[in-house]
């Protein structure tokens, strides 16, 4: 049977300060279909869908909505076209309740005299959750009582109704992003129910999930992001996992970039130790040992801890059990101070938010974390601050009008370098690199590249949790791979002998 | 100047100008005033309002480096008050019971900084450890102070004439400037010393560009707003003891009005409300500009209660200017 096509995206481009996040993708959706979208991180999903609700727009490409062009200016514009979305991050309002949160922005339907009518709102809330065999939550609890799983089934019930209430005999396009990463297995089967329920009428829905076992289960077809670009379009009869894990893997590592040659042993002696530590409801039990001279890779998927575990080795965020020993001593930190004393120094993933201070001068913020190098009798001298700027401007290449200039004034990449220069001038040896090369052009994460393997040569060592799996394995002495807040496996990865990313990748999902 | 940069020498110029408008301000008033009364400039009132903006200056110098934080404090005039009379009553019984007229002011003025220094710790605390927005946090504490100060003593009280000796020093002249303005501005020139040349003062601005950054990078972030918080609860026990010298005299009410007329004062001179951004150098003008404002509006016949109303436009007129309203993303609370 050939179904009517309900929604297309043509070689959709974004940029985000230089870097493409999208090189040119499509996707095609048809009215009754449930598509999968799966990739790595960073591969552009949740960009894509973000530009389809209209939270950010294309930099260039056309999307058409039955047979329409379609370009909506923010997600209500999209939900009055019949498209709407489950979010990632959860879009509730918590201190208002479930009913007030299903009819959120359309209070109007239920208002007489300009009084809203709450009983009556209460009670299409109850018809609309019961639809989605959500019967037994009550809607006028607040949303921040309910547990996640809770919330997830009133987003969904509210997108459902929204594109619902609109469109009685218009088809619709549901986006669900990672809508069953806080579901259990009983959850996440009632889900689907609601979805062929859905697409049963007509509606289509494009699931973006982690889990492949999943995506395999209510796809109708898959289509597969890496880099932004598209990596495959199968069919679900055609489609299975090794297949998937291959087209979101892609090509294999390639000696120079990562400049393998220079990748040496680590020595024997342990800088840091983690035993048994953990966070509640993060991650636990986790025991990592790392060596002088050695890059640790940390990788898996967003929500498997790793994130976290740098959070405590830096200092930022206390560990709720566990251990943990640097150069032999046991420590217990309460701010990234305290580490540093003990030469641990991360650079941020959330460069915006946590890497750099926008506002001051680009010396500035190279030298924030080694002041007492840079000062006598606890005078920081402006000479040294300036000579050190402009010794790693040269070095790192770092593009900007003079060391004077505000950050912000430079482009991503070379905000990254000056975060970078900032973590190898100060006296810090065990350096956490937190997605170094995100939003970093081709040439600028080769040199970052190059100025890991010098700073573990100099006897410094790295954890590292690279922005893609690839770029993991090939700069990383030693890959630990995690899930669900665990650690699932530890491979070698010595230069000659890297370990595939297929294998790392069934660990992780 | 500078000579990598790349700007050109017109850019500069223009750019230190947009940066220093409020030397501008300064000489604008000072025509305005002179137009509208000739006496404005004569040399009396130019001495008068010199010494006059000695306790502000040193009010300002505690308040702008929180406001670089990008905290804020509401309580200053409250514990100013407090200070001010706690200095005097306490002068009164020590020198009742020791007759040392000096030693009776040193005793006095070390227990009243140091009170005053606590109280700022107090506040930073409670601000840091406990997370409370330091404007809800101040806002508690302007009550708890003003209250403390009408306990302290519910009326004015005089300096003795016994003790009247201790503020002599008050009236010394150099030239048209006073000691006590000698005095404040070589203390704020000594805290901008700290503020920009030591890692600490560089931290401040850190902190108030984006604490998360601040500390990542391995900043004592919380160890370095309590110093800030600590030398502001100092200053306002400084400016208490200028004021109460200055008035040979306490009341339990005097530093109330204090607060909005510091926070003009350096918004005035160009530190940012948003924190991140500021100068001490750049709040010594911001005084003058109260001071004259204050002192030419007395001179000119406005009646004092409008002129509340004039330093609270100050502060919306100055923020409004400098305010970056180019991102999308700041949300306003």
């Amino acid at each position: 049977m050939e179904r009517k096509l309900l929604f297309s995206a043509k070689n959709i481009t974004k940029s985000f300060y230089g870097t493409q996040a999208l090189k040119g993708v499509d996707l095609e959706v048809h009215e009754g279909e449930v598509v999968g979208l799966v990739g790595e991180n960073g591969a552009g999903k949740s960009t894509l869908l973000k530009i389809i609700i209209g939270v950010q727009p294309q930099t260039s490409g056309e999307m058409f909505m039955q047979g329409k062009p379609f370009a909506p200016a923010d997600p209500m514009a999209a939900n009055k076209e019949g498209v709407g979305m489950v979010f990632q991050e959860q879009s509730l309002i918590v201190n208002l309740s479930v009913g007030q949160n299903i009819f959120f922005g359309h209070e109007k339907d239920f208002m007489k005299y300009g009084v809203v009518n709450w009983k009556k709102m209460y009670e299409d809330a109850r018809k609309v959750l019961e639809e989605v065999n959500c019967g037994y939550i009550n809607p006028k609890k607040k949303v921040i009582d309910l547990n996640f799983a809770t919330r997830q089934m009133v987003e969904i019930a509210k997108v459902v109704n929204m594109t619902k209430s609109e469109h009685g005999d218009h088809k619709c396009l549901i986006l669900l992003d990672e809508p069953t990463s806080v579901l259990n297995e009983a959850e996440v089967q009632n889900l689907f129910k609601e979805v062929r329920k859905l697409t049963a009428k007509g509606h289509a829905v494009v699931f973006v999930s982690h889990h492949l076992d999943e995506v395999l289960e209510i796809s109708d077809r898959i289509y597969v992001y890496k880099d932004g670009e598209n990596a495959g379009n199968m069919d679900i009869k055609d489609a299975t996992e090794e297949k998937l894990y291959e087209a979101m893997v892609g090509h294999s590592t390639t000696t120079e970039y990562y400049h393998l040659a220079d990748q040496r042993k680590p020595e024997e002696e342990v800088v840091l130790e983690t035993r048994d530590m953990g966070v509640s409801g993060v991650f636990k039990h986790c025991d990592i040992k790392l060596r002088k001279g050695e890059i640790l890779g940390i990788c898996g998927v967003v929500g498997s801890g790793k994130e976290e575990i740098c959070s405590v080795v830096c200092g930022d965020v206390k560990p709720t059990s566990g251990e943990m020993y640097v150069k032999g001593k046991k420590v217990s930190y309460s701010s990234p101070a305290q580490a540093l004393q003990d030469g641990i120094l991360m650079i941020p993933m959330e460069r915006h938010a946590e890497g750099i201070v926008r506002n001051l001068s680009v010396a500035e913020n190279m030298a924030l974390s080694n002041a007492p190098l840079l000062s006598e009798h606890g005078i920081v001298l402006k000479k040294k601050v300036d000579e050190q700027a402009d010794r790693w401007i040269k070095k790192l290449r770092i593009k900007t009008s003079s060391k004077d200039a505000e950050l912000i004034s430079l482009s991503g990449g070379n905000q990254q370098k000056v975060v970078f220069a900032r973590a190898l001038a100060s006296e810090a040896d065990i350096i956490i690199l937190n997605h170094p090369t995100r939003g970093v052009d081709v040439g600028a994460k080769e040199e970052i590249y190059a100025l890991t393997r010098e700073v573990v040569a100099q006897g410094k060592s790295v954890i590292l949790l690279g922005d893609t799996l690839d770029e993991c394995i090939g700069m990383s002495n030693r890959v630990i791979v995690m899930k669900d807040g665990l650690i699932t496996g530890e491979f070698q990865a010595d230069a000659d002998e890297k370990p595939s990313q297929v294998s790392l990748v069934t660990l992780m999902m | 100047m500078d000579k990598t940069s790349t700007v050109s020498k017109k850019g500069v110029w223009k750019k230190r100008l947009m940066q220093n408008y409020s030397i501008l301000v300064v000489i604008l008033m000072l025509i305005i005033f002179t137009i509208l009364n000739p006496n404005f400039l004569n040399s009396s009132n130019v001495v008068n309002l010199l010494s006059d903006s000695a306790p502000l200056m040193v009010l300002a110098a505690g308040m702008t480096p929180i406001l670089i934080l990008g905290s804020i404090d509401l309580s200053l005039g409250s514990l100013c008050s407090a200070a001010n009379v706690m200095i005097l009553v306490m002068m009164r019984k020590v020198f009742e019971v020791t007759g040392n007229t000096y030693g009776s002011f040193f005793i006095s003025l070390i227990v009243t900084l140091a009170a005053g220094t606590l109280a700022g710790v107090l506040l930073g605390v409670i601000h840091v450890k406990l997370k409370v927005p330091s404007f809800i946090a101040s806002l508690a504490f302007m009550s708890v102070w003003s209250s403390a100060a009408l306990i302290i003593s519910s009326s004015s009280v005089k300096l003795p004439k016994a003790l009247k000796v201790t503020s002599d020093w008050y009236k010394i002249q150099i030239g048209p400037i006073g000691l006590p303005l000698i005095l404040a501005v070589l203390f704020i020139l000594g805290y901008h010393f700290l503020l920009t040349r030591t890692a600490f003062g560089r931290s401040i601005f850190a902190i108030g560009g984006n604490e998360r950054t601040a500390r990542i990078a391995g900043i004592k972030v919380d160890r370095y707003k309590i110093i800030v918080f600590a030398i502001n609860g100092f200053c306002a026990a400084l400016g208490a003891m200028f004021l109460m010298v200055k008035a040979q005299s306490a009341a339990p009410t005097v530093g109330d009005s204090f607060t909005l007329m510091t926070i003009s004062a350096v918004v005035a001179g160009g530190t940012s409300l948003v924190g991140g951004a500021g100068s001490l150098l750049k709040s010594i003008v911001g005084v003058f500009i109260i001071s004259i404002i204050k002192n030419g509006m007395n001179i000119v016949g406005v009646n004092a209660y409008w002129q509340k109303i004039v330093y609270g436009l100050i502060i919306l007129v100055a923020v409004a200017i400098s305010i970056d309203r180019t991102s999308r993303s700041r949300v306003v609370k």
